[in-house]
């Protein structure tokens, strides 16, 4: 589908591209949550001075619990949100405050794929409609150029023969096809990087590995960088090239996949990597290790590290006080915890 | 003796559609102290199976018979009033999907307990709250819980209270319906713990419904595997998640990614059936990789299959065009090839095209002949029926199996 559609122009100053697509420092985003008459303003705090980078056509997971600050951080990352503090850079290019008017180019280079596939699309399109729009509001292509790039989208998403479901509705396909038609929308405007927010958690557990597979071989067919955003760290081991898993707000670690899940640094990662169970008949005859209380609440977070209060070999005194540093223990391999080593 | 014994369950729910075959002749048995994990894709009948044993159904129930024996006695005998009386809860309690988002926001969680006392035992108000503390302590919370609102409770703690009050009764046998599925995963582990502790202090029967086989195995004895409304493979845990005997259990083993082995899942092909109108034969024999002669495939079925053969990009060109498929019964069709080929040439090329490709696109091995007419050719298909479910111990409904093999 390259060729169909011309290339967008490059951003203002056409420097040759850089190796990373995205990459953040100290990033913070906070959501100020009201001024109570006696008690000051209030900020919650969904992402606090996180620092990575996602290099061009790599997938990237951030695994985090419910509340941990994930889809703030993907929705901060493509500027659906402003940043409060730090830095965004975009190929190079900081776009950590630039203003709407000016990011028609990232909304062409960056796209998104829904949790929802039931609600994300026009249920009055057809589906070759829903795919011809992003080419119509960006001014590509004519009629016929618009065209075989749907057909040529759709085939990419494995949806066979082409012309059969251009005429489809939404509420003619299943679940797992209306995701495919939600990617092949992303994929319209050639873009070189794709947020996948929980890309399949309300899919059936038999449609979920094909969607994913289908993910990952358009990542290498095409080159183009992935944030999969999800809970589902079993997932993330087998879709991705590099994972970051978050908690309240921050990134615990970092890192190349088999590093991360291979010797995990942080005590959260261990334990959450505890707390998955693999369908093994042995596991009924033992208790499994899990962590005590639950995450804390991001307007009140625990002073020094956010995990000390459930962490099991935290130091009063240190972990408690002082904010662990983030650190590459290991080559590219980042960590925020004081005692691991 | 079981606790439980379910037999031949049936429960069709009506629809504009027709009858939706939900739970479609389940059995199994349930020995005290044992949990049997249900589990199944959605909307293959696991929580359906549930609400029969419970005799919780909706209006538009069309169908529903089966025994259910509860402690040697047969309760679907049992008129509503006895039932509701001396099983559901007194018997047999259910902690529901989603229940932790149904408490009562205006009423204190110590009241939402003890209720299930006061109705069906009549207990006194200071008998039922000392009762209330008591069963909330065995679920790990502490005494000043019932003073508070559910509001004031984190997720967790909510499990826990639902949890208190599918025991308050003293049941035999707790049906747990995804019990940790809205839950985090350090929270749904701590919850999976309390329910094993439990089991075993208890003497609990649990029924577990999941569709996630790794959670399954933290409580299971036994596990049934549900698909399309039936029980494809009932067995003990150390079997079944093992050597799996049925192929659908097999499938739904290698498509769960597993962070213990760096194996790729895998996907089955294709989607559940529409279970208005659920295929002939196994049910599973659509998207089974070793489907044969005797699984049961229609003419319909066919016409459908060589459609998909004749649009996919890798075998569109293996076929003569076809000018028209005609279903005639149920295993039999006619071909009719475009005018420039003729019948017989056609019967060749299909007939070349089944032995060089049945192994890989199964529904070929469905056809017992081919024979040119003047201007069609017309197909016969091998009768197939759906298969019984084999074994003693360990059952599984599949073809392959019969005569005591695998």
């Amino acid at each position: 589908m390259t060729a169909s559609v011309a290339d967008a122009p490059a951003p203002a100053d056409a420097s040759p591209p850089s190796a990373k697509v995205i990459e953040v420092e100290g990033l913070k985003k906070y959501f100020d949550i009201g001024r109570g008459l006696f008690r000051g303003s209030v900020h919650l705090k969904a992402i606090d001075d996180v620092s990575f980078s996602i290099a061009r056509g790599e997938t990237m997971a951030v695994v985090g619990e419910s509340g941990s600050g994930k889809t703030t951080l993907g929705r901060t990352l493509i500027r659906l949100l402003e940043p409060t503090g730090g830095k965004l850079l975009y190929d190079g290019q900081d776009i950590t405050h630039t203003k709407e008017k000016e990011l028609r180019w990232l909304r062409r280079k960056a796209q998104m794929i829904p949790q929802d596939p039931y609600s994300s699309v026009n249920a009055a399109f057809p589906v070759y409609r829903i795919l011809e729009e992003p080419l119509i509001i960006h001014k590509e292509g004519d009629h016929a150029q618009r065209e075989s790039a749907v057909m040529k989208a759709l085939q990419s998403v494995k949806l066979n023969p082409p012309e059969f479901f251009a005429n489809k509705y939404p509420h003619m396909l299943s679940g797992g096809q209306r995701q495919r038609v939600a990617i092949a929308r992303a994929l319209m405007l050639n873009p070189e990087f794709i947020l996948a927010d929980e890309p399949v958690s309300m899919l059936d557990a038999s449609v979920r590995i094909s969607i994913l597979r289908l993910l990952r071989q358009i990542q290498h067919q095409f080159g183009i960088a992935f944030l999969y955003i999800t809970h589902d760290l079993a997932t993330a081991k087998h879709f991705s090239d590099r994972i970051g898993i978050m908690y309240a707000g921050k990134l615990a670690e970092e890192g190349p996949v088999g590093a991360v899940l291979g010797e995990p640094l942080h005590p959260y990662t261990q334990a959450l990597m505890n707390a998955i169970p693999d369908p093994d008949p042995a596991n009924r005859l033992t208790v499994r290790h899990a962590l005590p209380g639950e995450p804390p609440m991001l307007i009140s977070p625990p002073t020094g590290c956010h995990f000390h209060p459930r962490c099991p070999i935290a130091q009063i005194g240190l972990c408690d006080v002082k904010d662990p540093e983030w650190r590459e223990l290991r080559p590219n391999h980042h960590v925020a915890c004081h005692l691991a080593t | 003796m079981p606790v439980l014994d379910v037999r031949n369950l049936v429960l069709w729910y009506r629809t504009r559609k027709g009858p939706v075959h939900a739970v479609d002749d389940i059995s199994f048995a349930l020995e005290p102290g044992q949990t049997i994990a249900l589990v199944g894709e959605s909307g293959s009948g696991k929580t359906s199976t549930a609400n029969a044993i419970l005799r919780l159904l909706p209006k538009n129930v069309s169908r529903f018979e089966g025994e259910v024996r509860f402690d040697g006695q047969d309760v679907m005998e049992y008129d509503d009033e006895t039932f509701r009386k001396t099983v559901r809860w007194r018997g047999i309690s259910m902690v529901f999907q989603g229940a932790m988002n149904a408490l009562n926001p205006t009423i204190r969680v110590g009241a939402q307990v003890a209720e299930p006392l006061m109705v069906h035992y009549d207990v006194d108000r200071e008998e039922a709250a000392d009762q209330a503390v008591e069963a909330l302590r065995k679920v790990g919370l502490s005494a000043d819980i019932v003073r508070r609102y559910p509001h004031e409770l984190s997720g967790g703690m909510k499990q826990r209270v639902i949890i208190a009050m599918s025991l308050i009764l003293k049941p035999k046998v707790v049906i747990l319906d995804e019990p940790t599925s809205a839950l985090d995963v350090m929270t749904q582990t701590n919850i999976i713990n309390l329910l094993k502790d439990l089991k075993n202090a208890e003497g609990l029967s649990y029924i577990f419904i999941t569709h996630d086989l790794g959670l399954a195995s933290e409580l299971a004895d036994l596990v049934g595997i549900v698909y399309a409304g039936q029980l494809v493979e009932v067995g003990p845990s150390e079997g079944v998640f093992v050597r799996p005997k049925h192929p659908y259990t097999g499938k739904l083993l290698a498509s769960v990614p597993r962070l213990r082995s760096e194996e790729a899942p895998d996907f089955i092909p294709g989607a559940p059936p529409d279970l208005t109108d659920p295929p002939p034969g196994c049910r599973f024999h659509l998207r089974c990789p070793v489907s044969f002669e005797k699984c049961g495939w229609s003419a319909a079925e066919f016409v459908e299959q060589v459609r998909l053969l004749q649009i996919a990009e890798e075998t569109k060109n293996k076929l003569p065009a076809i000018a028209e498929m005609t279903v005639k019964g149920d295993l039999n069709l006619l071909i009719k090839p475009q005018p420039n080929g003729t019948a017989a040439d056609f019967a060749e090329r299909l007939n070349s095209l089944i032995a060089g490709n049945k192994e890989v696109y199964r529904f070929l091995k469905s056809v017992e002949s081919v024979h040119p007419r003047t201007k069609s050719v017309e197909v016969k298909l091998h009768e197939g029926t759906p298969p019984p479910l084999f074994g003693e111990e360990w059952k599984a409904s599949c073809w392959l199996l019969a005569g005591g093999g695998a």
